[in-house]
């Protein structure tokens, strides 16, 4: 694609960045097949190579951006399918974050947006914050119909019931022989969703012979600021974890930052990026590098074998956007849940996101509930007996409209290796599938080699 | 006369499914060939047979040409793009995108023109993975019933989608329904419409393959049972020459069909270009790339000038072991070949690649080839030869030279049958250079005159050269498809120009 920007605006090195990223989009159009909004729309500026268009006219213009590019930018999931799909390798993650840093900075929103916006930006992030959040929602239920119309979806959202644990800063110690050092990303609002997501992480970690750490200083990744142009916000919670994971690996040591929150994992895994025109770039590239899935980990150093008194589950797999699309790990859960006793079965149009992308289903919640009940629909199709995921967000979207038990894929890991029962699965009724039956292969016969055509067999 | 017919067509289907924006016709007008750009007087999109013929026949009362996609993933043959501008785009894949039957005991799916290789394997595993679906290595949101009418290809035993494809129901021209086969029989129940081939009368499925006739919109297309292991087996020849070996062993191994997928005979740079860039180029280039670019491309990825691909089906890895020893007792015999064992090609991309469309897994591996080159250009040039050695490195020299003369690089898939391998050459270039495309454009016309000088015919052409393809077809031959479609389609509403005809 061909750009337009004057010297000037090149000289401010976001701008080169956004415009060699321009360059690369040569509109094939795989992109957009695969993007949710397009899909669902048929609307040329509702897809990525409709948005790179608006992208391109928005930055090289001087004026504030157009509230019509605004709302065509803000429904964008930044689930990334496109970028999986895209034939050129666009880097469409990084431009649509520049782009939403440059509304948050150049278009004044009405108020009622700003308000949430700034709401959710600064209470999110902050664990106990968000735990007094959300009890003063389900406070606030009753007489919803008289808040405005904009907090509505955020008070729907709300579980009915949530399993808070906050960590403090510590240190778990390794079941028998040290094999490793880490340090989890406790994160910030799934610890007050989902304090069982840690908890089972750490039993699953520890039980496989890590130390894991819970670093002071660390916090949110800066995912949810990031995501909603509020670049500041989102470089100083990266730069705090930068600092607290450096101090723990210059001391005893760390092998791996260990993320279990896939949203949260493709931030950190792109800590080089976001800190890198800061004194920070050469650690966060260090941590970024190290940076892993718990299941990318843990595949790595093997699973233990399960326990065999379990019942044989069929757990349909759902791949979150971030996980799929943002770090591309689709096979260490697979195969992990399959070395753990389970049948594992895929979610039909897995590329597809579910609606929950952060806190898209909080600001975008027509189109969130579109896509749940489609994903859900097809998670349905497979009857399953649990539902894993990866990724705290989508298992609070998720949980509004499928049938079936959810858990994160840890909890269900932890359980197959002698951890508790997932509270997911309390109280339901579990029964086993038949185990597949091993093919007998024949003896390997001696091999003739082949004369002519007509001869061959 | 174009109003009249939004306004026929939004009061027969609904406004919402008419788009006339501005971003919107200049994106359906947008491809990779030389040519340029063609926008569309507007989108349409039908949700049912029932009113693609309510379109069809409003067309023909206001004299407006349609041109119908499936799912418009036709990147290097023409993506969306209509062959004129002005012509409406009948999109199909919108609506019209339903698995309507899947029969588990007859292994056959019946399908719309929007479904496509991703949303077929998605069903078909939920469905317990008893099935497998021939796929190409093409974008997975392809459409399988425009690809089977475009004589698209796969690599597994059913390879040959449109004679794995049974049974049509189309509109014509003139916005009547036809159905083809044993559905041609009156009456609703039909049990041999997707299973039987040969009905009485006429076989006349054959006439909507790669014409302007009518618009498919609904197709059987048959399934294989999934075999439980799928073992690949990987070979690379050092010298462009090999190429004749390669094709002689193929021919031998498929007239007894004793490997049951195809073989795909790929080189250098098809298979690299598939991970990355091309190192050599830079904006303006004049030249294809080097010997020695070509040689340090080979020892990075660690192939040689052709690698040939295929695979095994059976009850389990274990057991295809001994057709795995005859296979690497027949590429071995010169000595020249190295085998790569289908664990080790697992962690090979390009490989990978071969090892999903052998095992009927869509996926997105072979579109980085779009990228050897920046700017967008993109076309296919689909020549065959027979399956022998000789002409396969007689035909081998003629696309080298040219594309050595237009400065392009020589890019090729062969995909080997028993009889015939189809010769997937790609032209990857940058579209926004005017001297480059122009190029591309003289490079695909020398291919296409130098391969009819030859006597090969090309088995599918990007849009921009239909006209010159019908023009190299013989007089009978020329007039026969005129005179069908001036008997199915007298207004000539249904993408007039298309294939050449009308």
């Amino acid at each position: 694609m061909q750009t337009d920007f004057t010297a000037a605006q090149l000289r401010d090195p976001a701008i080169r960045e956004a415009a060699d990223i321009l360059g690369t989009c040569v509109h094939y159009g795989f992109c957009t097949n695969t993007c949710p909004t397009y899909v669902l729309s048929r609307d040329e500026n509702e897809s990525p190579r409709g948005r790179i268009d608006l992208i391109r006219e928005m930055l090289e213009s001087e004026a504030p951006p157009k509230a019509q590019t605004v709302a065509h930018l803000d429904s964008c999931l930044s689930c990334l399918s496109c970028m999986t799909t895209c034939a050129a390798k666009v880097d469409y993650a990084h431009l649509i974050d520049r782009a939403r840093v440059h509304v948050e900075r150049r278009h004044r929103r009405p108020l009622a947006e700003r308000a949430l916006r700034a709401l959710l930006g600064f209470v999110l992030p902050r664990p106990r914050l968000f735990q007094v959040a959300l009890a003063l929602g389900r406070l606030g239920r009753p007489i919803q119909g008289l808040l405005p119309s904009r907090l509505r979806p955020v008070l729907a959202m709300i579980p009915e019931r949530t399993q808070g644990r906050i960590l403090a800063p510590q240190v778990f110690e390794a079941e028998g022989e040290r094999r490793a050092r880490v340090a989890l990303l406790a994160g910030c609002a799934q610890q007050v969703l989902d304090g069982n997501i840690n908890t089972a992480t750490i039993r699953l970690l520890t039980r496989h012979g890590c130390e894991v750490v819970v670093a002071a200083g660390a916090g949110c990744c800066g995912s949810l600021t990031l995501h909603m142009g509020r670049e500041e916000e989102a470089m100083a919670a990266a730069a705090a974890n930068v600092r607290s994971w450096m101090r723990e690996r210059r001391g005893e040591g760390l092998d791996a930052v260990i993320v279990n929150a896939s949203g949260c994992g493709t931030t950190v895994k792109d800590y080089g990026h976001l800190l890198a025109r800061t004194e920070l770039a050469g650690e966060a590239r260090e941590v970024a590098g190290i940076a892993r899935d718990v299941t990318e980990f843990i595949a790595g150093i093997g699973l233990r074998p399960a326990a065999p008194e379990r019942p044989r589950l069929r757990v349909t797999y759902h791949d979150a956007c971030s996980m799929q699309h943002g770090q591309r790990v689709t096979r260490p859960p697979r195969d992990l849940l399959r070395a753990a006793g389970f049948e594992v079965v895929d979610v039909p149009e897995k590329h597809f996101c579910c609606g929950s992308a952060g806190t898209y289903n909080l600001l975008q919640p027509a189109t969130a509930e579109t896509l749940g009940g489609r994903k859900a629909g097809h998670i349905d199709s497979t009857a399953p007996d649990v539902v894993a995921a990866g990724n705290i967000g989508c298992l609070t979207q998720l949980r509004r409209y499928v049938g079936a038990p959810m858990a994160h894929t840890v909890e269900l890991l932890d359980w197959a290796t002698g951890g508790p029962l997932p509270p997911a699965l309390a109280g339901v009724a579990l029964q086993s599938r038949p185990a597949p039956q091993p093919e007998e292969a024949p003896a390997a016969a001696a091999a003739p080699a082949p004369n002519d055509d007509a001869g061959f067999w | 006369m174009a109003e009249a017919f939004f306004n026929e067509v939004a009061a027969t289907i609904g406004a919402e499914w008419i788009n006339r924006s501005e971003e919107t016709l200049r994106r359906y007008g947008e491809n990779t060939m030389p040519g340029g750009d063609r926008r569309p007087l507007g989108v349409v999109y039908p949700g049912s047979t029932a009113e693609v013929q309510a379109i069809v026949r409003a067309a023909n009362r206001h004299g407006v040409a349609l041109y119908p996609v499936s799912t418009g993933n036709n990147i290097g043959l023409g993506s969306r793009s209509a062959v004129h501008a002005g012509q409406v785009v009948l999109d199909l894949g919108r609506r019209m995108n339903r698995i309507l039957e899947i029969d588990e005991t007859l292994a056959f799916a019946v399908v719309e023109p929007g479904v496509s290789y991703q949303a077929m394997y998605d069903e078909l595993v939920r469905r317990g993975d008893k099935f497998m679906v021939d796929v190409t290595s093409g974008p997975p949101q392809g459409g399988m019933l425009g690809n089977a009418l475009d004589k698209g290809a796969g690599y597994g035993p059913y390879f040959d989608h449109f004679g794995f494809s049974c049974g049509m129901e189309v509109v014509l021209g003139n916005g009547e329904v036809l159905r083809t086969g044993d559905g041609a029989l009156q009456g609703s129940e039909l049990p041999n419409w997707h299973v039987s081939k040969y009905s009485f009368g006429p076989i006349l499925d054959g006439l909507f393959a790669q014409s302007n006739f009518g618009i498919v919109t609904r197709m059987g297309i048959w399934l294989l049972p999934r075999p439980p292991a799928v073992r690949s087996f990987h070979f690379t020849y050092p010298d462009d020459d090999d190429l004749a070996e390669i094709v002689d062993i193929c021919r031998a191994l498929k007239l007894s069909n004793f490997v049951p997928t195809l073989l795909r005979v790929a080189n250098d740079v098809y298979l690299c270009g598939s991970e990355h860039p091309s190192p050599d180029y830079s904006p303006g280039d004049r030249a294809p790339i080097s010997e020695a670019g070509r040689r340090a491309l080979r020892e990075k990825d660690g192939l040689g000038a052709w690698t040939v691909s295929g695979a095994f089906y059976g009850p389990s890895m274990a057991a295809l072991e001994p057709q795995i020893e005859r296979v690497r007792a027949a590429f071995g015999k010169s000595g020249k070949a190295t085998y790569i064992p289908h664990e080790e090609a697992l962690g090979f991309h390009a490989l990978q690649v071969a090892i999903n469309a052998c095992s009927g897994v869509p996926g997105v591996g072979e579109l980085g080839l779009l990228k050897w080159r920046p700017g967008g250009g993109n076309l296919w040039f689909l020549p065959g030869t027979p399956m022998v050695g000789s002409i396969a490195n007689e035909c081998q020299r003629i696309s080298r030279r040219i594309y050595a003369e237009h400065g392009m690089d020589y890019m090729i898939m062969n995909v080997c049958s028993a009889r015939f391998a189809r010769g997937l050459h790609v032209i990857t270039f940058d579209r926004e250079n005017p001297d480059e495309n122009a190029r591309a454009n003289a490079c695909y016309e020398a291919l296409a005159r130098a391969y009819a000088e030859r006597g090969i015919f090309v088995g599918r052409a990007p849009l921009d050269y239909h006209a010159l393809h019908m023009g190299q077809a013989m007089p009978a031959f020329r007039d026969s498809c005129t005179a069908i479609k001036a008997a199915l389609d007298p207004a000539g509403v249904i993408a007039p120009g298309r294939y050449g005809i009308g």
